[in-house]
Order: C-alpha cells, then sequence, then structure tokens
C-alpha cells in the first residue's frame, strides 16, 4: 500500500502542482502549462508499450493523431464543417458532440488502430520493430494531410473547443493511473519478464507476442485520449501537427526521464517539456536579467543534444528506470 | 505442490524424444535420439561438449524443432508446440546461463513465472513465498535479481521453473560456476524437485559427482547419438564412456 502511494501519488502531485501553478502565470504561459500537461499524457501513453516491453516505436504518434482528427472533428459544429470541410464523411460531418464524449471516442480509436497495428507488427523486435511503426508513421502521416473524407488535410482547422486546464490535468491522471495500473496487474508484470528474458518468459508460459499486443492496444487507446486533449487544449488541427516533430520531442521525453518508469515517464515529460518552453521564448526573446535572444532552431538542437547526452552519460535516464521512493539495494 | 489435479497424476506420463535427429545446414548435431523422462526418476544427460545435449533440451522445450523425429508429452504430440505453450502444459526448464529477469526483483522473477502458466496473483504470491523459503532466498526476496551471487542464481532459475508446477523440469548445467561446496546444496534441490515437488528432472551436467549421486538413470549423448545408457553404476564401469566422457582420452570433461 506504501509503495502504491508514493508510486503513484508522486507523479500525481507532479500533474497537480503544474495545474495549480499554470493560474499563476499570464495567459501565453498558460498555454505552455497546459501544453505540458498534455506532452505527459502522450508520453505516459507512449511508456505503456516501451518501458514495459522494451521495444522502440516511432509510430505513436499516429495514434495520438487518430485522436488528434477525431476528438476535434465531432466537437465542431456542423455547419462549419460542411463549409469549410465539404469533402467529409457523411458521419463526421453531421456529428456535433461535447468535449468529454470526444476524449472516449478518441481513446477507443486509437486502441483500434493500435491493435490494427499491432496485430502484424508484434512480432518484430528491435531495429525491425524500429522501422515497421515509423512506416506506420509515414503513411498515418500522409493519409491525413492528403485525404480529405477524414479532415482539413493541408489546411488548419481552427474554432475547436478548447478544454479547461482540469480537465486536462484530470484526463492526464487517469491516463497515469491506467499506466500503473497496468503495470501492477499480471499482465504488465508478464510484459516485463519478456523485456527482461524474452526466451526466460516463454519457457515460463508467457506469450510475448500475446503481451506485446495487449499493451500496445492500451498503449494506444492512451495515446488516442492524449490525442483528444491536445486538439482541444491547442483548439485548432494543422498540418504535420503529428509527425516527426512531436514523435521526436516525445520520444526525448521518455528517454530523458527513464524510460522504464512511469515516473521517469511523468519527469522527463515536464522537463523536457519546461526546457521547451523556455527554448522557444527565448527564440523570441526573454528577459533573464538580461536580454536573451536565441537563434531560430535553437529549441530543438539543444532537445537533441540533451537527449543524445543522457543517453551517453545515463542511459537509463534522469530516474534510472526506477520507480518514486523505491532504491534498488 | 500440495494438491494437484487427476490430469497432473496421469500415470503414465511420459516425456518422450522418439527418433529425434536435428541437422544444421549440413552438420548433424542430433541423429535418431530416443529419451523418456518419467515424473518419478532424475535422469542424467551427459556427454562431451558439441554432444549435443543443449540441442535437444532446446528440442524438448520447443527453443527449437527437430529435423525429422517427435517430442511427446504425456501422450501430446507437442513437436510443433512454441516453449510457452509446452510451459502451461507442465515442461519447465532451466538456463544454462542464468537467464534471470534482471531488472525485477527475486520475488517477481518467481512471481511471474507462476502467473505465465495462469495462477492469479494471489496464488503466485504464495508459490513465490513458499519457493523462495524452501530454497533459502526468502532473505532475499526483495533485491533485485541482478545482483545475485551465482548459487542464488543457479537456485532462483529451479525457483521460477517449480512455480509453474511442472510435471517435467529440465536443467541445462545448473552446477556451472558453483563452487564445490555448493554442489551438495543444489543436489538436494534436485532431489526434492523429483521428492516433494513430483517432478521428473533431466539433469545436465558437466559434474560427473552430481551426476553419478542423484541420477536414477544417466543416458550418455557422444556427437549426437545415444552412446549409452543404464543406471549410475553401470555408467561408471561403461568402458565406452569412460573414453567418450570421464577423460580416458584426455577429450573434455
Amino acid at each position: 500500500m506504501r509503495r502504491v502511494v508514493s508510486e503513484l501519488g508522486a507523479p500525481v502531485i507532479l500533474v497537480v502542482a503544474t495545474a495549480l501553478i499554470t493560474g499563476a502565470f499570464s495567459q501565453a504561459h498558460q498555454l505552455e502549462f497546459e501544453n505540458a500537461l498534455v506532452m505527459t499524457a502522450i508520453v505516459v501513453a507512449l511508456y505503456v508499450f516501451i518501458g514495459n516491453s522494451g521495444v522502440i516505436s516511432f509510430g505513436h504518434v499516429s495514434f495520438v493523431a487518430v485522436g488528434i482528427y477525431l476528438g476535434g472533428i465531432l466537437t465542431v459544429d456542423p455547419q462549419t464543417k460542411t463549409f469549410t470541410m465539404p469533402g467529409l464523411f457523411p458521419y463526421l460531418r453531421h456529428t456535433d458532440i461535447g468535449i468529454v464524449p470526444s476524449l472516449a471516442l478518441a481513446a477507443a480509436a486509437g486502441g483500434v488502430y493500435g491493435l490494427a497495428v499491432g496485430l502484424p507488427l508484434m512480432r518484430l523486435s528491435g531495429l525491425p520493430a524500429g522501422i515497421a511503426t515509423f512506416a506506420v508513421l509515414g503513411i498515418t502521416a500522409n493519409v491525413l494531410y492528403y485525404w480529405q473524407k477524414i479532415g482539413p488535410t493541408a489546411q488548419t482547422l481552427s474554432d475547436i473547443p478548447e478544454a479547461g486546464r482540469w480537465t486536462l490535468a484530470v484526463a492526464t491522471i487517469i491516463t497515469i493511473a491506467a499506466a500503473y495500473g497496468y503495470q501492477r496487474s499480471r499482465f504488465g508484470r508478464m510484459l516485463r519478464a519478456t523485456r527482461e528474458d524474452p526466451a526466460a518468459a516463454r519457457a515460463a508460459g508467457i506469450s510475448v507476442y500475446r503481451q506485446r499486443l495487449i499493451a500496445f492496444t492500451l498503449s494506444g487507446a492512451l495515446a488516442g485520449l492524449a490525442g483528444g486533449l491536445y486538439v482541444h487544449q491547442l483548439g485548432l488541427i494543422a498540418p504535420d501537427l503529428t509527425y516527426l516533430d512531436l514523435t521526436f520531442v516525445t520520444l526525448a521525453m521518455l528517454v530523458f526521464g527513464g524510460v522504464a518508469s512511469l515516473w521517469g515517464a511523468v519527469l522527463g515529460a515536464l522537463a523536457i517539456s519546461a526546457l521547451n518552453s523556455f527554448l522557444g521564448d527565448a527564440e523570441n526573446t526573454v528577459h533573464v536579467g538580461f536580454r536573451l535572444t536565441l537563434p531560430t532552431g535553437t529549441r530543438l538542437v539543444t532537445i537533441g543534444a540533451v537527449m543524445a547526452l543522457v543517453i551517453i552519460l545515463r542511459p537509463s535516464g534522469l530516474t534510472g528506470g526506477r520507480e518514486f521512493g523505491w532504491r534498488r539495494r | 505442490m500440495a494438491e494437484q489435479d487427476p490430469q497432473r497424476r496421469r500415470p503414465s506420463g511420459l516425456l518422450r524424444a522418439v527418433g529425434v535427429s536435428r541437422s544444421f545446414e549440413g552438420l548433424q548435431a542430433l541423429t535418431d535420439v530416443d529419451l523418456e523422462l518419467a515424473r518419478s526418476e532424475v535422469v542424467g544427460l551427459i556427454g562431451p561438449n558439441g554432444a549435443g545435449k543443449t540441442t535437444l533440451v532446446n528440442v524438448l522445450t520447443g527453443f527449437d524443432f527437430p529435423t525429422t523425429g517427435r517430442v511427446e508429452l504425456e501422450e501430446r504430440d507437442v513437436t510443433r508446440w512454441p516453449p510457452q505453450r509446452r510451459g502451461r502444459a507442465g515442461l519447465a526448464r532451466t538456463f544454462q546461463h542464468g537467464h534471470a529477469f534482471k531488472g525485477l526483483t527475486v520475488r517477481e522473477n518467481v512471481e511471474v513465472a507462476a502467473l505465465g502458466v495462469g495462477a492469479s496473483s494471489r496464488d503466485a504470491r504464495t508459490r513465490a513465498h513458499r519457493l523462495l523459503g524452501a530454497l533459502g532466498l526468502a532473505a532475499r526476496a526483495d533485491e533485485a535479481a541482478s545482483v545475485l551471487p551465482h548459487g542464488d542464481e543457479r537456485k532462483l532459475g529451479v525457483a521460477r521453473a517449480l512455480a509453474t508446477e511442472p510435471r517435467f523440469v529440465l536443467m541445462d548445467e545448473p552446477a556451472a560456476g558453483l563452487t564445490e561446496a555448493e554442489v551438495p546444496d543444489l543436489a538436494a534441490v534436485v532431489r526434492s524437485v523429483r521428492d516433494e515437488h513430483g517432478a521428473g528432472v533431466l539433469l545436465i551436467d558437466h559434474n560427473v559427482t552430481l551426476i553419478l549421486d542423484v541420477c536414477d538413470r544417466i543416458q550418455v549423448l557422444d556427437q549426437g547419438r545415444t552412446l549409452a545408457e543404464g543406471t549410475p553404476e553401470e555408467i561408471r564401469k561403461n568402458i565406452d564412456v569412460a573414453n567418450a566422457y570421464l577423460g580416458g582420452s584426455g577429450r573434455d570433461v
């Protein structure tokens, strides 16, 4: 019980604290804090699969994208949609639901897509898995960019209803709780065994494929939910929102915090969000006792460098892959 | 384990290899090998390096498949079953090089093996508690498996195999890397698998003292073929074996 309190409590407190201090800032900075909450949800979704299985996925932003498009489009007024996206499927065009139901649908769609992708792909490990999931990302991004029946394609769709910071915080906490519940469940524990030693896990009756597929599906559903949050945080869908940039930044967050723990996922997401926001501001000049103006592009260069440094100096991340409060003797 | 369903007591239940051959790109690792293991016995499998012992274990456990021949588990043909399915059907193994789940604790290592064959979380915890106690690992239950000394790591492998409540356990060189002082301890563990857990043991090792000490029968492999079979006394006397294995020609022990 004490273990649950510290392992689940610490990340939840961090998220609540982030939501609380958001109120103390100006409008522009509030957006950055809200964005940090959404990034946390995305990274936790990534962690459910990558952290527990030890298999890399470059494709998870596809599931985030499904959540963004479905969760966003379903909450836009039908008249607006008829005007801005006349090619849309009738269901997408006519449906108009609230933010919370749209989040549930986003999660469901992410899970279904995750399952569909996982069925063929979960037989792969290592580099082939990385390449195949990357291919999924490329396919998804291009379909979204060109297919007018499912979204605004190369246009930007704005006027999507925005969720308040507490909706974002609560949904992020739900994501964290689901991830924690999973990792403590029999399925999570079996998947972790396959991560440590696939052969020994199989000898103990564990199907590596099945356990990976379960995690991939859950992870897809959580990523879909996080996508729903993202679109209601931004209030818009822009082309290429869900491609290489987001994939790279969220993976950097996970690696920075520590791939193998939930605490690492949350800490990494918030820490890199802070760095990301600061550098983004600094590209447009910030005052830190003096005027600091960094050249455009510094943000991604720095985050890339930080990620490389962590991989070299502390490969298991800031948290060493441990949960909060637990020390290996 | 204390209670067993009727199927588990199936008297005719044997683990059998029937006419198993395995070749790797022209190299004949096993040629027409037969092997039988009952639940009431410890069978030793010995032979020089390259004799095909580990290949046979892999074929029996589903990590490799025979080129010809078949594997039967309690009268079912399991030749094409993957390892996890055989694990759930009562066939457990330990590995030559530990293969602990290093990032998990000792207790979690044992629990997850029980979960793998379908035990409930509560059952898994009970089994882990009992097995770690019986094998003298209780004090280390909450340590990471990565910090275990060699002897304890071997015991953990056995605990993990037993957590699946197996009817047959294949042990691949459990004494490798142990000190002479640790071997009697291991011998007691092997006997307890047969006597207390009711599981047949196929024991592969280079430690001849251990093999002669604990085995009811011994089968000798050489160059992928069965060279001899018999009781420990018979094998001890067998000249062929002495030449092939005990160092008559100084080839390998």
